[in-house]
């Protein structure tokens, strides 16, 4: 297995995180890229090492390529594409009607710290 | 047909899905009326009783059946129809049927919540059934939690009443505390076991199997109402009398003792597994007796009665020999006939009379002969006082508590002599304190569904009695399913003047004398319900307290939860840092890749240092433009191909949807930074651990070339990865579309609204 595949694959996995534990959604959103590229990356050093396009009437089958996870990786990028689109639509919604593009806290989840900090004063 | 033709997996498979089709149908009818309703969620389980009852007759050999989801990790539904399950079928669908129609008089009015009832009553017994005949440990957990939700609906029948609401909410609440330790148990005993199959268990033992051994006591307990599990039981008998006959007496909990007895023959070498079983059988028997004997309300007596049978129960099985498991299956069988029967005359007497007070009634054997007298007969029944089932079947318990030796058989066999007393005397008070002598009662016209339904179930015990050898065949092969050695024993009419037939009737005699003396003292309080209370209590407060752990736990704040959950993650990868094996790992494939990591991971970098959000797009366009490199360096020139368009397009939505956000990103708290970056770092290192160890232990070489033969010649492609998404994996492809045409009216729809509208 490639070192310098790993590497690559470590380091956007920790940029990754590191963007999407931010507030603000469009880092958010291009952390969430990272972290799909590094998925993707993952996936193709899973089938083996580098070797010559999977293309059956140019190459030696032995020289080729794996190509399933060619064709796995083709629909994640795909998918992680379209999700990526979505979120940036809606981080454009988030801002026109709020301002900015902040990840507030949940508000069911602050109904339950409401209710703990009630409690508390019961007693 | 013979009944060879009916045991067959198709017809057990046609009966379950004829019980599921008629639960909606059932609710939909009652809506309408509610007798038809209750009629037509009848016919499913009267059909399942006659097919039980025709394959138990000519007794044909056990059959299997299953329905596999995922083959290799076992997981799917697998039936199998042997003796146990078949006397539990015959039970659950019979005694079904007959409460089915006994409802019909029960409840006189088509009220709003008869649909509900009905569905529910056939949702129950649909469970029940497949419970008793679950093979799998997953199927049986399945349908028992199944049953405990059901039964929760049935217990909370009239739910406008607060005091209702509690009972139902106690009985979820243990039993399915009880699932839950089931389960756990259930896994261990699987594990240890190596086999799912309820009826392939290997015997286990050690440290594991004690603790298998208490957590599925723990779900046997709380299920069949063990002390000082017990306590959501008497509470249950606020719902209506029908949901108490079937599932308080005959059915739901027995199933604490059928699992008992099924999962018994795996723990036969653990001390644990008997000395937990008989600490409560034994409890149970005495506690419930003597409690049922305190009671004025007829209704709870028998329902203490029940906690005092199903004690002597799980004592029989604990004790584990041939003799007391025979008796013990023989008991399950007579019991559920009695008890149902008797709490249907109960429930008629309330039905009719307004009362279940024992103070309160008199004269009903003049008023309410028919109930009377099915009554008396099941109650000597459940006496054990002959002409009837349960005399033989208490003869049998009596021979196996005598047979004992050992040192714990004085223990337990005076403990089943004094509980056959104490049940005797309950049985004496119960039936002189309701129907003998009392204050003259108002009795309503009898309700022809309800004497139908309890007539039966009071002939079910003479029946029984007469067609002992019928008996003998039922009970007889479910014995030997559990404990080979019970194939010598049977059940007799009329065993003689035997050691045991005297004990016998030495406990009638001092039974009775018991229960005319307490019958006297009518003026004594009833027991509290302080067990149940003190659980309600428990449960509020736990409730209360709930708010305060939770809101530290779920304080709302995403990057935490994320941080939390990528930490989590990566304890995953820990086994495995030992695995990675260092003479796989090469530099780089090729000198480019090496370039290009060096790149992708310097433009990540900054995208995550550089403070303006155009320069962090850009710095995502450079990264898609190295990992596009990588793609063509690798081997795959479709990926680079996508990539680079998705790229494009990608970093142009960025300047278009985040152009109207500020140029910069909003500061953020410099201690939060420091564990953002501690948490991503210790991840990064974790997904490279993770993915160096899986592919230091490849389970196979990649079928490449099979591939690559298969698209040339079936897909009629050149291009491998084209012919794998179009041909290979179509369906998958088709859906990826279908995920984007919905990604892209999403988009439009955020992108339509306008921005005023949304505000109000």
């Amino acid at each position: 297995m490639s070192i310098s595949l790993l590497l690559a694959i470590g380091g956007l996995t920790t940029v990754g995180i590191y963007l999407i534990t931010a507030r603000s959604l469009s880092r958010i959103i291009l952390g969430f890229s990272l972290l799909g590229h590094a998925a993707v990356l993952a996936l193709l050093t899973a089938g083996g090492p580098a070797g010559e396009a999977p293309l059956a009437n140019q190459n030696d089958a032995e020289t080729i390529a794996n190509p399933l996870p060619q064709a796995l990786a083709l629909t994640a990028i795909v998918i992680s594409f379209g999700l990526t689109l979505y979120l940036l639509a809606l981080a454009r919604r988030q801002q026109a009607l709020t301002g900015d593009d902040l990840v507030e806290d949940d508000l069911e989840d602050l109904r339950i710290a409401t209710l703990a900090a009630n409690e508390e004063d019961d007693e | 047909m013979s009944a060879d033709d009916l045991a067959s997996g198709s017809i057990l498979w046609t009966l379950l899905v004829l019980h599921l089709l008629a639960v909606p149908l059932s609710a939909w009818v009652a809506r309408f009326d509610h007798r038809a309703g209750l009629g037509v969620a009848a016919i499913a389980p009267a059909l399942t009783a006659i097919w039980a009852s025709v394959l138990l007759i000519d007794s044909t050999n056990p059959f299997v059946t299953e329905l596999m989801w995922v083959e290799g990790l076992d997981v799917g539904v697998r039936f199998r129809a042997d003796a146990i399950a078949l006397l539990m079928t015959l039970l659950v669908s019979g005694i079904g049927t007959l409460v089915l129609v006994y409802a019909m008089g029960y409840f006189s009015t088509s009220s709003a919540q008869m649909p509900r009832m009905t569905a529910a009553l056939l949702a129950f017994s649909t469970s029940m059934l497949g419970l008793v005949l679950a093979d799998s440990i997953w199927t049986l957990f399945i349908f028992w939690e199944f049953t405990s939700i059901t039964s929760f609906l049935l217990v909370g029948h009239k739910d406008v009443d607060a005091s209702v609401r509690d009972a139902a909410r106690r009985a979820l609440m243990i039993t399915g505390a009880g699932g839950l330790s089931l389960l756990a148990g259930l896994l261990i005993l699987g594990a240890e076991s190596g086999t799912t199959s309820l009826t392939d268990l290997a015997p286990i033992d050690g440290g594991r199997a004690w603790v298998a051994a208490l957590l599925i006591l723990g779900g046997v307990a709380t299920k069949s109402a063990q002390v000082p599990f017990h306590v959501w039981l008497p509470g249950a008998m606020k719902a209506p009398t029908p949901v108490s006959a079937y599932l308080h007496s005959a059915t739901m909990v027995k199933a604490g003792v059928l699992l008992l007895a099924i999962t018994g023959p795996a723990f036969t070498d653990v001390t644990t597994w008997k000395v937990v079983g008989l600490a409560l059988g034994i409890s149970s028997m005495l506690w419930g007796g003597i409690t049922s004997l305190r009671h004025q309300d007829a209704k709870l007596i028998l329902a203490w009665g029940t906690i005092s049978q199903l004690g002597l129960l799980v004592t029989l099985l604990s004790v584990g020999t041939a003799k007391a498991t025979f008796a013990a299956i023989s008991i399950l069988f007579a019991h559920a006939i009695f008890k149902a029967a008797l709490f249907a005359v109960v429930g008629e007497i309330d039905i009719r009379t307004g009362t279940r007070d024992i103070r309160e009634l008199g004269g009903l054997s003049r008023t309410m002969p028919i109930a009377t007298a099915v009554a008396v007969v099941s109650g000597l029944s459940m006496a054990g006082v002959p002409p009837l089932l349960g005399f033989a079947a208490k003869e049998a318990a009596v021979e196996a508590a005598l047979k004992l030796s050992g040192t714990d058989a004085l223990i337990v066999s005076t403990s089943i002599i004094v509980g056959s007393v104490i049940t005797v005397a309950y049985t004496t008070r119960f039936l002189l304190g309701t129907f003998g002598a009392g204050p003259d009662t108002t009795v309503a016209p009898r309700r022809p569904a309800m004497t139908i339904a309890t007539t039966v179930l009071g002939l079910g015990s003479i029946v029984g009695y007469i067609a002992i050898n019928a008996v003998n065949g039922i009970v007889g092969p479910a014995a030997v399913e559990i404990n080979a050695k019970a194939d010598v024993y049977s059940l007799y009419r009329w065993p003689g003047i035997t050691t045991a037939f005297l004990v016998s009737a030495a406990i009638v005699a001092v039974g009775v004398a018991l229960g005319l003396f307490i019958l006297r003292r009518v003026d004594q309080p009833a027991p509290g319900a302080r067990g149940a209370d003190l659980v309600d209590h428990g449960l509020d407060r736990f409730l209360a307290w709930a708010p305060q752990p939770i809101a530290r736990i779920q304080h709302g704040s995403l990057p935490v939860y994320l941080a939390t959950m990528g930490l989590v993650a990566l304890t995953a990868t820990i086994p495995f840092v030992r695995e990675v094996d260092t003479d796989s790992l090469v530099l780089w494939d090729n000198a480019f890749q090496g370039a290009l990591a060096v790149a992708i991971i310097g433009a990540a970098a900054a995208g995550a240092f550089v403070n303006s959000r155009l320069g962090a797009a850009l710095t995502l366009g450079a990264v898609g433009l190295g990992v596009t490199g990588l793609f063509v360096v690798h081997g795959a020139p479709d990926l680079a191909l996508t990539q680079l368009l998705v790229e494009t397009i990608i970093v142009v939505g960025f300047v278009l949807g985040l152009g109207h956000l500020g140029r910069s990103f909003p500061s953020a708290h410099a201690t939060w930074k420091g564990v953002r970056v501690g948490v991503s770092v210790l991840c990064g290192v974790g997904v490279m651990f993770g993915l160096a160890a899986s592919a230091s232990n490849p389970s196979g070489t990649p079928p490449i070339e099979q591939l690559a033969e298969a698209a040339v010649e079936e897909g009629g492609g050149n291009n491998i990865v084209n012919v794998i998404l179009t041909d290979l994996r179509a369906l998958d492809t088709l859906g990826e579309v279908v995920v984007l045409a919905v990604v892209a009216l999403g988009i439009l729809a955020l992108a339509n609204t306008s921005d005023t509208e949304a505000t109000t």
